[in-house]
């Protein structure tokens, strides 16, 4: 289809005549700012063919303000060589022509002529909508409406299978889609959607499980019922038995029979009882007979045994004397022997005396000699030290006097230092023969000197006197004190008896030795005489007196060697020894003696005593008293011998009876007869109990007339079944066809997919190489797969849908023209958000796309569309 | 002289269950059971109508009067009811059904007060004497579900000794042995010989449904009402007549009847088969119970044609199931044609046709059947 001229007149703004012509093959690019006139071009193609030229809808391509307006269009196209010329006018000239050829047709004639050759449709009421714009929908596209392709190929949806199905000649059914929707509404009766039973066919399901349980309740029920009437049964044959039969009556009768013979045996028990009580009396006096008896035998025993000690005693007693004069001839040795020994003794004592006092004698004269001769050396000491101490006494000196006397001397030489120092010298020279003298004193001769401490008087023989008189009061009063230290010195040397200091030292020192002289000879008498001499002298005296005393007692003693004995020559300390030994042995001796007569004593007594007992035992055996009590009880012992064995036998045989009697068995025996009775008693009892119960039971329940409601249950339920299996074949019967018949159907889909798929594809490679893109049964496109990605179409990005948009409705242009289907692509502002890399692809698509389709462009943004390869044109 | 009507097995209380294939159609509803049910009641009518006309002496009913002990009280009294038109003897003994137990269904009966006078129930194995009549009946009453033990032994044995001048007439439920099919229950064994070893004129027997004679003196009587497919030769009682002591009975088969239980099979494969069909559904006794088993195949015409006799044949009769499920529909190119099954409708039959094959083929049948019926449809609101 070619569209070659286009005329519009009266519309909107324009209100003159305004015709497009020299349209070309490929691309019309129209470009114009807005307002300019583009989309109401656009809008007048579209009301040409969709609106009727009676509708009202078209009020909006009135110019405004003009109410008498008749807006016109008028198109011419080609289409398989014939040229078609539409002419269309609304509103106040209500027309509509077309010339086809030679052919003219006119009003909704040549309007449906249009909608049959394009697939679309008119709407009935009111203005045209998206649903009825078909094809024209999907390939006219509208300002910013790119990108929506769903809805579009949905309205186009009946139009495009048609002309498809032509190309795939006879595979699509006349009826199918028809068929699928009845068989859905079939379906649908019996099962959901998902398949589950629902209506009709769910109740009847239910039901079926309902009498299912039902049943099996009733079966339980019966089963119940059934064995309750086998108990009842079982219950009533044994009560006609145990009626008939009378068990109880056997162990009544038996347990009697058992209580007799257990009152036997308790009277046998009774008499066993007394027995054994006899038979424990003569075992007691039977005791005591023997008892007795023993005494008895004891006593002859007892005599036996008296005899045998008397012998016993009697014979020790013997032994003993003959023992006696042994023992006394022994004692009287060793008397004897220690008597000697006593003497000897005595006698070497008596030598051992004189030999000690005789060496004292002697000893003691040496010391009273020496005693003598220190004695007289003491006195001889003491008369020289006696002597000794009158001179030390006669010129002893006060030794501190002596020292006092000492200063004083000391003074009075320092004072006479001073004196010279200070006195007046005179030195003298005088010629030989020539004297003078010094005032109160001795002439003085030759040469020397002299100290004058006062006046002094010279007398110069011949001349006269001369007086020197010591100058200063120094001299003065030195020479008085001089005068008065003198004094002192000279009563000093009175006192101590001495005419001057020299004579006093001297006599010290003497003094001194004397006191070492004394002290010497002191020690010296006490050496000889630690006690003084005096006592020395004493003891002398003492000694004088013991001396003559020893030689006193010495006279008294007789002479060595006078008697002789054993022992003459035995020392002091052998006598001891053997006197020791002796007398061990005379005490031995003693000892043995005094032994000896006690044990005959005690002997004496213990026969004496043996023989008492023995007296007194055979007194008492040989009473007839005893003799006869003794006899009494022999014969006693015999008898109840006698009674004791009888009692033995008649307890064992009894015992015998009993043991085979078994009362503890009669016992229990009686008691489980009794018991079994009881028990059978019992039994009917309970029996009869059940019996009523059961019968009364059985009778409700029989009245139920459970088996026949079964039965009737089981009819119904079989019944139920049935018409559920009819059901269950029928859903599954229409599962298995719808499913056939979808997939039928899906296959012829995908076979009307393949060329749509193929032309998809060619534009696809252009713009995301290597993506592929699904479309649904309805022919719209789906899924987007581009590397990894894979999503729905409608997910994608605006741009992205506005370009899938553009080369979907291209790729149907296609698919169209391959069914001889006319294709006339109009866009309107298309690619409005392609960045500029894809609108080039898109470009490179739309000129591929020329080559087979009449494209009209219309487009406020020339430079996008540079490279298309051709010029755009204005619309006015 | 002495003429008795020998019936048996009345099994009143059951419920039938009429299914007799896996896959059935049919329009089963609920008033057939009731119907059907209402038919056993009917028969006890019509056998005392019988027992009137035929001015029978007694009436034989050997065992499995009941269908089970538990029973409504209401269908016991029916029971009884519908047996007033006879005024003679009813002589009954319990059967393995209704066996005379502790607690069993004639206990109640009897506690019910619904045994009318002229009702006999024989529940001692003991000799019953009718010196009137000039009869004597030996029952072999049942007291136990099942026994493995014959009980008309006794009907030899001293007690059973009967005056010579009074016919022997034994009464007794079970199987006989060594002459029915292998499956019949080997419990309440009966000899075959009892008739002539106990010196019986007649044994009359009940638990087998079908009219069977054992041998010229002992006879199962059958039930009067067919109630299963299986029972073959029932809904009949006997009339027996005998001249005196040892003389050789004379019976005779009356079908009473109401329903015929009729089981049968048909195999498809030329149209002919289709005449065929129903040429012998229409000679099947109107009101009869009717279970078909179809097999084979068939073109889509056909098949609807085969609807068509089928559905004739159901309106006609009590109930009618039919089983198709080794049915196949095998459309021809006319049947397509003649549906405008075009396009991918077409490749759907051809594909379930095959389907029809394989191991779930009656779905497949099914479908095809549903999916021709659907084109029928569509056509016809076309050509409308």
């Amino acid at each position: 289809m070619k569209l070659t001229r286009l005329t519009v007149n009266q519309i909107r703004q324009f209100r003159q005549p305004l015709t497009i012509s020299d349209l070309t093959d490929g691309i019309n690019l129209f470009v114009g700012p807005n307002e300019s006139g583009k989309s109401t071009l656009v809008r007048a193609i579209r009301a040409a063919f969709f609106e009727r030229y009676t509708s009202n809808s078209a009020e909006d391509l009135r110019p405004w303000g003009d109410s008498s307006a008749a807006p016109e269009i008028e198109l011419e196209f080609e289409w398989q060589q014939q040229k078609w010329k539409l002419n269309k006018r609304f509103l106040n000239k209500k027309r509509c022509d077309l010339q086809i050829n030679q052919q003219h047709l006119s009003g909704a004639e040549a309007e449906d002529k249009l909608a049959e050759l394009l697939g679309f449709e008119f709407s009935s009421r009111g203005g045209s909508k998206p649903e009825h714009w078909g094809i024209p929908g999907l390939l006219w596209v509208e300002q910013g409406s790119i990108q929506d392709i769903q809805k579009s190929v949905e309205h186009a949806g009946q139009h495009l299978k048609t002309a498809l199905s032509n190309t795939l000649g006879e595979v699509t059914s006349t009826a199918g889609d028809a068929l699928i929707e009845q068989v859905e509404n079939e379906r649908a009766i019996l099962l959901t959607k998902t398949g589950k039973p629902t209506g009709q066919y769910q109740k009847i399901l239910l039901d079926c499980e309902q009498y299912q349980i039902q049943l099996k309740d009733l079966d339980e029920k019966i089963q119940r019922y059934r064995s309750d009437v086998d108990r009842l049964g079982q219950l009533q044959r044994q009560r006609q038995e145990h009626d008939s039969q009378k068990p109880w009556l056997e162990y009544c009768q038996k347990a009697e029979e058992a209580k007799n013979a257990l009152a036997t045996v308790q009277d046998m028990q009774a008499k066993q009882q007394s027995d054994l009580q006899l038979l424990q009396n003569c075992q007691n006096n039977l005791n005591l007979c023997l008892e007795q008896l023993r005494d008895f035998r004891q006593g002859e025993e007892k005599l036996a045994q008296r005899a045998q000690d008397k012998t016993k005693a009697a014979k020790a007693l013997e032994d003993c004397k003959e023992l006696s004069a042994q023992i006394t001839q022994r004692l009287q040795q060793a008397q004897a022997d220690y008597q000697k020994a006593k003497d000897a003794l005595s006698r070497a004592r008596l030598i051992d005396r004189r030999q000690n006092l005789q060496r004292e004698h002697d000893q003691l004269n040496a010391q009273l000699n020496a005693q003598l001769d220190n004695l007289q050396k003491a006195q001889q000491l003491q008369n020289e030290l006696q002597a000794l101490r009158a001179k030390l006494q006669a010129q002893t000196l006060d030794e501190k006097l002596l020292a006092k006397l000492k200063q004083l001397h000391n003074e009075l030489t320092e004072i006479q230092i001073r004196q010279q120092s200070l006195a007046t010298r005179l030195e003298y020279d005088l010629e030989a023969g020539k004297s003078i003298t010094i005032s109160g004193q001795e002439p003085i001769q030759g040469k020397g000197e002299r100290l004058l401490l006062e006046a002094t008087d010279l007398f110069i023989p011949g001349i006269g006197k001369l007086r020197l008189l010591p100058g200063g009061t120094d001299i003065r009063e030195l020479a008085r004190k001089q005068e008065r230290l003198r004094l002192d010195y000279t009563n000093l040397l009175q006192t101590l008896k001495v005419q001057n200091l020299e004579q006093a030292e001297n006599r010290l020192a003497e003094n001194k030795h004397l006191a070492q002289q004394i002290t010497h000879l002191q020690a010296q008498l006490q050496m000889l005489a630690p006690k003084g001499v005096d006592e020395l002298n004493v003891s002398v005296q003492l000694i004088k007196q013991r001396v003559a005393s020893l030689q006193t007692e010495l006279e008294k003693f007789p002479a060595e060697g006078g008697e002789q004995s054993d022992f003459a020559n035995a020392d002091l300390k052998t006598c001891e020894a053997h006197l020791e030994a002796k007398d061990a042995e005379l005490k031995t001796a003693e000892r043995a003696h005094q032994q000896h007569q006690s044990d005959l004593l005690v002997l004496q007594n213990a026969y004496e005593a043996a023989n008492l007992e023995w007296q007194k035992q055979n007194n008492e055996l040989q009473s007839p008293e005893r003799q006869a009590r003794e006899r009494d009880a022999l014969d006693r012992l015999s008898n109840l011998n006698a009674e004791e064995a009888e009692l033995h036998k008649r307890i064992d045989e009894r015992k015998q009876q009993i043991e085979a009697a078994n009362p503890e068995a009669l016992q229990k025996e009686i008691e489980r007869l009794s018991k079994s009775a009881d028990a059978l008693e019992k039994e009917a009892l309970q029996r009869e109990g059940e019996i009523t119960r059961l019968k009364i039971h059985l009778e409700s329940i029989g009245a139920e007339g459970a088996e026949e409601k079964r039965a009737s249950i089981q009819q119904e339920l079989e019944r139920l079944q049935r018409h559920r299996d009819e059901m269950q074949n029928r859903a599954a019967a229409l599962d298995l066809l719808l499913n056939l018949l979808k997939q039928k159907r899906q296959e012829l889909t995908r076979q009307l997919q393949a060329p749509l798929q193929k032309h998809l594809n060619h534009y696809l490679k252009l713009l995301f190489p290597g993506a592929t893109l699904t479309v649904d049964e309805n022919l719209r496109p789906q899924i987007l797969t581009r590397e990894q990605e894979h999503g729905d179409v409608i997910s994608l990005s605006y741009g992205a849908r506005e370009q899938i948009g553009l080369l979907s409705r291209l790729a149907y242009a296609d698919l169209l023209r391959e069914a001889s289907r006319p294709t006339l692509i109009i866009l309107d502002d298309a690619l409005v958000h392609c960045d500029g890399e894809r609108l080039e692809q898109m470009k490179r698509i739309l000129f591929d796309a020329v080559e087979r389709h009449q494209i009209l462009l219309f487009s406020c943004h020339p430079e996008r569309w540079r490279g298309l390869g051709v010029v755009g044109r204005g619309v006015v | 002289m002495a003429r008795f009507l020998h019936t048996a097995d009345w099994q009143i209380g059951r419920h039938s269950l009429l299914s007799s294939g896996r896959m059935s159609t049919g329009r089963f509803t609920e008033d057939e059971a009731a119907l059907l049910a209402e038919a056993r009641f009917t028969a006890i009518e019509r056998i005392a109508a019988v027992g009137m006309a035929e001015k029978v002496d007694a009436v034989l009913v050997a065992g499995d009067l009941f269908d089970a002990q538990t029973v409504s009280d209401k269908t016991i009294r029916r029971a009884f009811q519908a047996m007033a038109s006879y005024i003679g003897l009813w002589l009954v003994i319990p059967g393995n059904h209704d066996a005379a137990l502790s607690e069993s269904v004639w206990t109640r009966a009897q506690r019910l007060g619904a045994i009318p006078q002229n009702v006999q129930l024989l529940l001692q194995p003991e000799p019953v004497l009718f010196a009137d009549k000039g009869f004597a009946v030996l029952p072999a009453p049942l007291t136990q579900r099942q026994t493995y033990h014959d009980l008309t032994q006794w009907f030899e044995s001293d007690s059973a000794q009967t005056p010579p001048h009074l016919l022997r007439i034994g009464l007794a439920h079970g199987s006989v042995e060594g002459q029915l099919p292998e499956s019949a229950d080997s419990s309440n064994p009966i000899s075959a010989e009892r008739a002539h070893t106990a010196k019986l004129d007649y044994l009359a027997l009940g638990d087998w449904h079908g009219t069977k004679q054992i041998n010229s003196r002992t006879w199962y009587s059958g039930t009067p009402e067919q109630d299963r497919f299986k029972d073959n030769g029932a809904g009949n009682v006997l009339i027996v007549d005998i001249e005196k002591p040892g003389a050789e009975p004379q019976v005779s088969v009356h079908s009473i009847g109401q329903h015929q239980w009729v089981k049968r099979e048909y195999t498809l494969a030329v149209d002919a088969d289709l005449d065929h069909l129903r040429t012998e559904l229409g000679q099947i006794a109107d009101k009869s119970v009717i279970a078909l088993t179809i097999r084979g195949q068939v073109s889509l015409h056909n098949h609807q044609q085969l609807m068509q006799i089928l559905g004739d044949a159901e309106a006609r009769h009590r109930s009618f199931q039919c089983d198709f499920s080794q049915l196949r529909l095998q459309p021809t190119a006319d049947d397509i044609a003649a549906l405008h099954a075009d396009g991918y409708v077409g490749e759907v039959i051809e594909e379930l046709r095959q389907r029809q094959e394989q191991a779930d083929g009656e779905t497949a049948h099914e479908a095809l059947a549903i999916l021709a019926d659907l084109l029928r449809q569509q056509n016809a609101e076309a050509s409308a």
